[in-house]
């Protein structure tokens, strides 16, 4: 009796171990994933390990907090303020980090003059971007907006954590960096929860933390610009951001002429600049966001000498002329994803 | 005092086929409680954090089409063996018609003044995230 007893006994055992084994398997290895608006555009953050549940809900508090502080249509927000008091003599007091946003975008359009203004936001208003009724300005109402972009007109006080617009009528948005600010605070806040290892996926700003699961790198794959079912490269990472910017998105049409969201502050009209999309590759997320709309107006001839000058940043740039230029620090990492999807590639050296 | 066990008898022939079959089943959990990996293409729709419906596109044999009238644009979705796409949208932008059609898993049509999001799983995913 006692050994019928000890068998029914391992059978238990043995059924309780096959009923547990698998969840507890699949618990390890299924990741934390949230999906969220946020920022006018969707997030997705998937984190993996014991700390992913805790870490992505970490990761959406501070998304969400910035979005609070940054957003230029939500009247409470300190660039609203900001906004709001240009040209009446008032420092608006902002937080210490939007501070420090501000003059890292100032220097931005610095160093790549005539590329990049967070200041551009009359001449956005003008085309119907930011109210979703977008149509072509009239030339009167686009110089009169035209007139209001200069980031020099900015003044940033980082001591002091305050900022001033300098002329009545202008106004901050800081759509081409705020992206890339809070992917660096999502980074942050997964890091300090203890996860390893995670993306990042703000709107196609992509930020890959560690490596994928099994130890390989994170695989990334870049869209094509001519055909959003398909992808122009898949690109190996660890530990960097992606940021992509192209006219393919965010468009409209009228009397049979495309006009995409990404305005030149050179003309106030859609860059035409020979390139169709620029992806930036950097441990730096919000030189990463910045840079690939700024050298998308550049085009790529200027997008390569600025490349040329400096070691902080990798790039894919795909041209209207259907070629796929890879910066060199990429060329391991780099996969051309269809042979016959009429794109050539070549590798671009310093 | 003699320990229990010195009073087992030697194993019989049924103690060995117990032991078989227990091992057995404990296996055919283990086979049937495993995480799932199947290769069919989901499209899964997700209007304002709900999920308002989830198709097998990989099983579908001919075209289907859906129309999202408690979305605040409605919108007509196009569901066809193995892909997906936003046919038209009442929404200012337009930008999730512009999207067009989708067919690998990992890839998403997002139509954000409805808050909806259309993402493909399963299959062969080739990547792990997409820029763009």
């Amino acid at each position: 009796m006692k050994h019928r007893i000890s068998s029914l006994l391992l059978t238990g055992i043995f059924f309780l171990c096959a009923g547990c084994g698998a969840p507890a398997a699949s618990g390890a290895a299924e990741p934390a994933s949230l999906q969220f608006f946020s920022m006018d555009t969707v997030m997705s953050i998937t984190a993996y390990g014991e700390q992913g549940q805790a870490g992505v809900q970490a990761a959406r508090e501070a998304v969400n907090r910035l979005d609070g502080l940054l957003s230029r249509t939500d009247p409470d927000s300190q660039i609203s303020r900001l906004n709001a008091h240009a040209g009446d003599g008032t420092a608006v007091e902002v937080e210490p980090d939007v501070a420090e946003l501000l003059s890292f975008a100032q220097s931005v359009s610095q160093l790549l003059p005539g590329d990049f203004d967070i200041t551009i936001a009359p001449v956005m208003d003008a085309w119907g971007f930011t109210t979703e009724e977008r149509h072509v300005p009239t030339e009167q109402a686009l110089s009169a907006a035209l007139a209001l972009v200069d980031s020099s007109q900015l003044e940033v006080d980082e001591a002091a954590s305050t900022a001033r617009l300098l002329q009545a009528g202008m106004e901050v948005d800081l759509g081409a960096v705020a992206k890339g600010f809070a992917a660096g605070e999502a980074e942050e806040a997964l890091r300090e929860a203890g996860v390893e290892r995670a993306t990042i996926d703000l709107g196609g700003n992509v930020t890959v933390i560690g490596t994928r699961p099994d130890g390989d790198p994170w695989r990334v794959a870049v869209k094509d610009p001519r055909n959003t079912d398909g992808y122009l490269c898949i690109l190996e990472l660890e530990d960097v951001t992606l940021s992509t910017s192209g006219g393919y998105e965010r468009y409209f049409e009228e009397d049979g002429v495309r006009y995409h969201h990404i305005i030149d502050p050179k003309t106030g009209y859609p860059a035409d600049s020979g390139l169709l999309s620029v992806t930036v590759v950097t441990a730096n997320h919000v030189l990463a966001d910045a840079l690939s709309t700024a050298l998308f107006v550049a085009g790529p001839e200027e997008a390569l000498d600025f490349w040329r000058s400096r070691d902080d940043f990798e790039l894919v740039l795909c041209t209207d002329d259907s070629r796929i230029i890879v910066t060199q620090g990429l060329e391991d990492a780099f996969q051309l994803y269809d042979q016959d999807g009429g794109y050539t590639y070549e590798i671009a050296r310093r | 005092m003699r320990s229990p066990a010195a009073d087992r008898r030697r194993p019989t022939l049924w103690d060995g086929l117990l032991a078989l079959l227990v091992a057995a089943a404990a296996a055919a959990l283990f086979f049937f409680l495993r995480p799932a990996e199947s290769n069919f293409l989901t499209a899964s729709i997700v209007l304002d954090g709900e999920t308002i419906g989830t198709y097998d596109l990989t099983g579908l044999t001919e075209p289907v089409t859906l129309t999202v009238d408690q979305a605040d644009y409605p919108l007509t979705i196009r569901l066809e063996p193995g892909r997906v796409c936003i046919g038209e949208s009442a929404c200012p932008s337009q930008d999730c018609v512009h999207t067009g059609w989708i067919s690998r898993a990992g890839e998403q049509i997002i139509c954000l003044p409805n808050r909806l999001v259309i993402s493909l799983t399963g299959g062969q995913q080739e990547f792990d995230a997409v820029t763009g």
